[in-house]
């Protein structure tokens, strides 16, 4: 184990956000469940008592004779804020006073740093072009997060849990985004920070990041593995298999749709239901490649003289 | 429901966030107060170091102070400055009373002056003001009332309260007058006043420039202005700004007794009561070499380009330092800090500043050469003739080719003007034809001066080990394994570094060099006096490159092989060649058809087979041939009994008989001798070795004239990086004993992941990044272990450290166009031949021999001081005396200044290219001009004559008694120059400085002082007695001696010695013990000259 090695990437300026990432995450959402789980109760709460639904209007707390109803944002809101306002300023002071900016010595066209590492925000993304093609990994993919997190709003026919925490009135959005930000987005980060090393190599935590160090890896296309050898042959098994992971995976979708939550299934239309199916799968299909790129070196899936997937 | 009971009151109307407030606001005024304290000091350690700065340098200065001003008064005692001091009094009280007349008319005109000066600046102003507005009106009528406003203010009066009381009134014009006036009148008051203080002005600045002149330190006041600038030091940066080169060093803001006028010691700026100077103790520190600061004045040159680190950075030690992983050039350390000398000086071979060397930077540039260094890395400057050579043989082969092509043209062109149809066209081509034979002669004439030029260069062009081809001839063939094996357990300190061959390796090698030697048959030579040839070894000369002796009993210098086991190795007819002279070689080589040229070659065109710098073309081709060795081993002009002798001395150096090594009889396996060629070229050998085929082999290693420069991520530190890094226990990479003691700071502790780290290991043992890594024989690092010590380790560190490619502008590299350049140059001739082995340059400068004991008690048998040579010798002259020492063509076994001496000037057969380098280099060093133009020297009157011989002759001076005459029995006690040489080669006003006092040209000259004085009319005199001829002569008697020597025949020379008494007994009185000189007591002329009139 090798704790100097470890010490100087958490220690280095640039990774101290991320350091700091890991317990804000798992505090903010302790916080959330914590506060999701009281809510639900005191839905439930509610729901068997419609007087008292009717009355409420604060969350967390049932009602209670004497109390307001409702109260100000001045100051009962704004004195909480403004605590925040203050902590926030002395975390910056300290921050700044204690960190300087992480320059480094002139740049030199003659000589690349290794590893070069995108800003720490970057590093998701530079993580996926080990698993994909630049064009797909830098333009396809980030394009289409972005869009993604666009339509939310018009796939998104849940009217309930706007506004509060809550866990019951919406499984499915929030485990897919713990799924997609938490997991994959900031693992992402993660392993670009901690575990890419020189040569982009994967070194273990406490693991010395030698620059001398080799190894030996063969990746395969996976038409290979099938034996498939024309090009012609490789297009069409390919189309074959990413096609069948939509259709298969869009079949899963539905189902689950059908029977867990058939009420949202209901509010969708078949645009937004397609729509919201395709995104999902997509998500789903980068951990996937990823595993296959990583335990069974697998490079590509699909090849054809355009683009490789 | 949760779990928690619901409280009463609501929780959030009802919690009180009073104490979280408090402790955040708490929390935020501390860190406020933080930043703010961060901001001011925190951010500027400077400051801690300008006060810290203030209170130990105002201590300092306050001792500094009473002991310069007890000096002062020491000064203030002398009679000379009591008389000064009663000048100035008196002058101060002539002068008081019509002083104080003059100062106080001036203090009334200056009041009067005043009390106009208020009204009239503010009429004026107004004035000003309202012409303004006039000048920028619009309209003619707008103007016109301005003009009338303006005249009517100039005509208002102004009233003027004069100091004594009295009240004026003026209009504008009358008041710009007054002031005038006034002005011009204190102007006239104040000149007045200067000239009457004059007498007492001038003879105050007299008295305290005597005291200036006769302090040693400075003077009270200066400490008083010092003391003043220290107690009203304002904490701020001290910054060196300079656009044109990008420099920006605030250095000084902390280093702020670099520049101060005294000494500064860490001990003096430590606090009382400490035992270790601290860390501001260390930064305050005067510069160590204040002269330096002079040469490059730092407000020009910055501290930056010299010492490296970050000069803009001042928020901390290591930053400022350039100490971070990020800045790529961190400042040098201590030990290393000449390294900064080579950035810019990389064209200069020594490094001299007054007398002071630098030896660690001139150590490392001498190594770099010496090692061989440049056999295996380029770098530019180094070893420019191969290079030059293979430039110039291009061109050759260009030429030629062009003037083939001519030809042929010529011809078809002849051949159509035959064929042509009309005579217009026939002439027109055949006036072509001749074109392109003119052309032709224009072609060879280029090619001429390629040869001459190649002549040149083949003659400067040298090997750093012997000539490999010859290896037959001259070595013991069982010999060369057991050599190869390790170089350094045969002979400690061999240039030839140590290849870690594998038995097989060294076998293949071998077998290769001895198959592809010449097998020539070499001259037999019958033995000689052992004895006879041990004298000659030991006072020839031969020790100021070569040792003799192991260990301590070690002498000599290690500028060449070591002898000591010579006997072992080598070929008795080959030594005899080559100690008679060692440039000659077995057979020529011509570069132009890459080969040895050999008898037959002579045979084929009917030529006899000789061959040297006379006979130097080749018979095949016409170009220039290799005809020397390659070795700078001049030749000593000894006849062949000598070198017989000298060799059969030599071949009695043996630990061990020649017999005694094993049978090698492998080497003429003809199988091994491709894979011996595969390593020869692999291991560069062809670097520093003549090897038959690989005359044209390039160099193996990388190019290291910007090596420090280079981003240390290209330095292959293999399994070693991590440790480097790191430091620590286990991070010393070294384990061998004899390479470990190699490292000038011995075994790592600290991370050493830099250049000097790199360069340090590397060199002590250059394997060292092998150490773990599994790699195949061609594989594995080919740089040899060159056995260096400590310093030199150091030296070639500080030499790669600051091969560095800089940003300054070219203006600030050394590179001068003046005669600066010529000792530039003249210096690596100076370096490449030993020069200094055997003659001091510099003051101070040791020789080799100086240092023998066999000098100890003869120090004029030393070859002569050449301190001032460029000023002592007719430049023409030396080159002549320079290519021929002999200075003679027949009687060549002898030194052509100096028989007397026994150690000879060797003759170093040098170019003509290098013959105009040293002779322009002792003409820039003696700053004389170039070209030489001799002054003219007076011919003297009978009567002249009749008394400067009386001079020459005189008792008292026996000029003759030391100096050479020419007379073999005479010559042989003489101790001097023939005066015969005088008027070729000496400049006569440097004969008239040295007659006169020739301690100051050359100290420890066993020449005698004194034999002039100067009279009180300035004429100098004879010290002796003169005949009474002198009487009334009003001439120098040194230059009248002078003029009489440029003048002197054989004949009236003959005349002089025959007429003077020979007596031996009496050269004590000139030719005193030299052990005299050697003690140190000040050499003054003999008692018969001085004893009176001293």
């Amino acid at each position: 184990m090798d704790w100097r090695q470890l010490w100087e990437i958490c220690s280095a300026p640039d990774n101290v956000p991320i350091v700091g990432l890991i317990p804000l995450l798992i505090f903010y959402i302790y916080l959330a469940v914590r506060q999701a789980r009281a809510n639900d109760q005191l839905i439930a709460q509610l729901e068997a008592d419609p007087a008292m639904a009717k009355t409420h209007h604060r969350k967390t707390w049932p009602f209670k004779a004497g109390w307001q109803k409702e109260v100000h944002v001045w100051p009962f809101l704004l004195r909480v804020e403004f605590l925040g306002a203050i902590i926030v300023t002395i975390i910056l002071m300290i921050w700044s006073i204690t960190l300087n900016a992480p320059l480094e010595e002139p740049a030199n066209p003659n000589l690349t740093m290794n590893p070069a590492k995108a800003p720490w925000y970057f590093l998701g993304l530079q993580e996926m072009l080990v698993y994909f093609d630049p064009w797909i990994a830098g333009v396809v993919m980030p394009t289409m997060i972005i869009i993604g997190l666009m339509v939310i709003p018009y796939i998104d026919t849940n009217p309930l849990g706007s506004g509060y925490y809550t866990w019951k009135q919406r499984r499915f959005s929030i485990s897919t985004f713990l799924f997609g930000f938490i997991i994959m987005w900031v693992s992402m980060i993660l392993i670009g920070t901690f575990i890419r090393g020189p040569g982009w190599q994967w070194f273990w935590p406490g693991q010395t990041w030698d620059h001398n160090r080799l190894i030996y890896e063969v990746n395969r296309d996976l038409p290979d593995i099938f034996g498939i050898t024309s090009n012609l042959g490789k297009g069409i098994f390919g189309a074959i298999v990413v096609g069948g992971f939509y259709m298969l995976g869009g079949g899963a979708v539905y189902s689950l749709f059908r029977r867990r939550m058939p009420k949202d299934f209901q509010r969708m239309s078949l645009l937004q239901f397609s729509l919201m199916t395709f995104l999902w799968l997509t998500m789903v299909a980068l951990p996937i490649k990823m595993g296959l790129r990583l335990l069974w070196h697998i490079k590509y899936v699909w090849i054809t003289p355009w683009f490789n997937i | 429901m949760p779990e928690k009971p619901i409280p009463e009151q609501d929780p959030i109307t009802s919690k009180s966030y009073a104490a979280h407030y408090v402790i955040a606001t708490l929390i935020l005024m501390a860190t406020l107060f933080w930043a703010l304290w961060d901001e001011a000091w925190g951010q500027r350690p400077w400051k801690a170091f300008q006060d810290t700065w203030k209170e130990r340098y105002s201590a300092f200065l306050n001792t500094a102070h009473s002991k310069s001003a007890a000096s002062e008064n020491a000064v203030e005692k002398t009679p000379d400055y009591q008389e000064l001091d009663a000048t100035v009094k008196k002058a101060t009280e002539d002068s008081a009373a019509a002083a104080k007349q003059a100062r106080e008319k001036l203090d009334d005109a200056s009041a009067r002056l005043l009390a106009v000066q208020s009204v009239f600046t503010d009429r004026r102003a107004y004035v000003n003001a309202l012409t303004y507005e006039l000048e920028t009106s619009e309209s003619q009528s707008a103007k016109n009332s301005k003009q009338k406003e303006i005249d009517d203010y100039k005509k208002e009066k102004a009233t003027v309260e004069f100091p004594d009381g009295s009240k004026k009134q003026f209009t504008f014009p009358q008041l710009e007058e007054t002031y005038n006036d006034i002005r011009d009148e204190r102007t006239k008051l104040s000149l007045e006043l200067g000239d009457v203080l004059k007498p007492a002005t001038d003879a105050r600045a007299k008295r305290d420039e005597y005291v200036t002149d006769h302090m040693v330190d400075l003077t009270p006041a200066q400490i008083d202005g010092l003391k003043t600038k220290t107690a009203n030091w304002d904490a701020k940066i001290v910054q060196i700004n300079v656009a044109e080169a990008n420099i920006v060093d605030r250095c000084e803001s902390c280093h702020m007794g670099t520049r101060e006028p005294l000494k500064i010691t860490e001990a003096a700026m430590t606090p009382k009561g400490e035992k270790k100077p601290d860390e501001y103790a260390a930064a305050f520190v005067s510069h160590t070499d204040p002269e330096l600061l002079q040469i490059h004045d730092p407000d020009k040159f910055g501290c930056s380009p010299c010492h490296q680190g970050n000069g803009r950075a001042t928020t901390s030690v290591e930053k400022a330092h350039g100490n971070y992983e990020h800045w790529l050039w961190p400042l040098y350390p201590k030990e290393n800090a000449q390294a900064g000398c080579q950035t810019c000086h990389s064209a200069d071979m020594v490094l001299v500043s007054g007398d002071v060397q630098f030896e660690t930077i001139n150590g490392g540039k001498d190594l770099f050469r010496q090692r061989g260094c440049m056999g295996c890395h380029r770098y530019e400057g180094y070893d420019k003739e191969p290079e030059d050579l293979n430039n110039i043989g291009q061109q050759i082969k260009q030429i030629e080719q062009q003037k083939k092509d001519n030809l042929k043209q010529t011809a078809y062109l002849m051949k159509q003007a035959d064929a042509a149809e009309s005579n217009e066209e026939a002439n027109k081509l055949n006036e072509q034809a001749v074109d392109l034979r003119v052309a032709n002669s224009k072609l060879d004439g280029r090619l001429q001066q390629l040869d001459f030029q190649s002549h040149s260069l083949m003659q400067d062009q040298k090997k750093v080990g012997p000539n490999l081809k010859d290896v037959r001839l001259k070595l013991n063939k069982n010999w060369i394994p057991v050599w190869l094996k390790k170089p350094s357990d045969f002979r400690p300190t061999t240039k030839m570094p140590n290849f870690r061959l594998s038995d097989h390796q060294i076998q293949a090698i071998s077998a290769f060099i001895w198959q592809s030697g010449f097998t020539d048959p070499l001259p037999k030579h019958k033995p000689g006096n052992a004895e006879h040839g041990k004298e000659l070894f030991e006072t020839r000369g031969c020790l100021a490159c070569h040792s003799i002796g192991e260990g301590d009993q070690m002498q000599g210098g290690v500028f060449a092989a070591n002898l000591s086991r010579v006997g072992e190795k080598a070929n008795y007819d080959y030594l005899v060649r080559w100690i008679h002279n060692a440039r000659e070689r077995t057979r020529p080589y011509c570069p132009y058809e890459k080969k040895d040229i050999g008898p037959e070659d002579y045979a084929k065109k009917g030529l006899p087979y000789q061959f040297d710098l006379e006979h130097s073309r080749c018979p095949n081709d016409g170009h220039e041939l290799q005809v020397q060795n390659m070795t700078v081993m001049p030749s000593l002009r000894l006849s062949p009994e000598d070198a017989e002798d000298i060799a059969t001395f030599l071949m009695t150096q043996k630990k061990q008989e020649p017999s005694s090594y094993a049978d090698a009889s492998f080497m003429d396996d003809p199988s091994l001798k491709e894979e011996g060629k595969k390593w020869v070229r692999h291991f560069g050998c062809a670097g520093c070795h003549e090897i038959a085929g690989m005359e044209d082999e390039g160099r193996i290693g990388t190019e290291l004239t910007f090596e420090g420069s280079k981003p240390i991520e290209r330095l292959d530190f293999a399994l070693f990086t991590e440790p480097a890094q790191r430091g620590g226990k286990g991070s010393e990479p070294i384990k061998d004993k004899d390479d470990l003691a190699r490292l000038p700071d011995g075994p790592a502790s600290k991370p050493w992941y830099n250049h000097k780290g790199f360069f340090e290991h590397k060199l002590a043992e250059p394997n060292v990044y092998d150490e773990g890594m599994v790699k195949s024989d061609t594989e594995k690092l080919r740089m040899p272990n060159l056995h260096l010590s400590k310093e030199q380790v150091l030296d070639l560190t500080t030499f790669l450290m600051g091969s560095q490619e800089t940003s300054l502008p070219q203006s600030y590299l050394y590179k001068p166009g003046d005669s600066r350049h010529d000792i530039q140059e003249g210096w690596w001739v100076i370096k490449k031949y030993n020069c200094m082995g055997c003659h001091q340059f510099i003051p101070g400068q040791k020789t080799i021999l100086m240092g023998l004991k066999q000098y100890q008690d003869v120090q004029e048998q030393l070859p002569p001081k050449l301190l001032t040579e460029g000023a002592r010798v007719d430049p023409e002259w030396l080159r002549k005396f320079l290519s021929n020492p002999s200075l003679s063509t027949t009687d060549t076994n002898r030194n052509g200044v100096r028989p007397y001496l026994k150690v000879r000037m060797p003759t170093f057969s040098f170019s003509d290219n290098e013959l105009r380098k040293l002779v322009r280099f002792f003409q820039a060093l003696s700053q004389q001009p170039m070209p030489y133009i001799p002054e003219e020297v007076p011919t003297l009157t009978a009567k002249e004559t009749d008394m400067a011989r009386s001079l020459f002759s005189s008792t008292a001076a026996p000029c003759l008694k030391c100096h050479a005459t020419g007379d073999p029995s005479h010559d042989k006690i003489a101790t001097a120059p023939n005066f015969l040489l005088a008027k070729e080669r000496l400049k006569p006003d440097w004969v008239e400085r040295w007659i006169t006092d020739p301690q100051a040209v050359s100290p420890g000259t066993s020449m005698p002082s004194g034999l002039f004085r100067q009279g009180p009319n300035g004429q100098y005199v004879f010290a002796g007695p003169t005949p009474p001829s002198f009487n009334g002569y009003a001439g120098d008697h040194h230059k009248l001696l002078t003029d009489y020597i440029f003048q002197l025949t054989a004949e009236e020379q003959r005349r002089v010695a025959a007429s003077m008494p020979k007596a031996k007994a009496e050269m004590h009185m000139w030719g005193q013990p030299p052990s005299a000189v050697q003690s140190g007591q000040a050499r003054r002329p003999s008692q018969a000259i001085s004893g009176g009139s001293r």
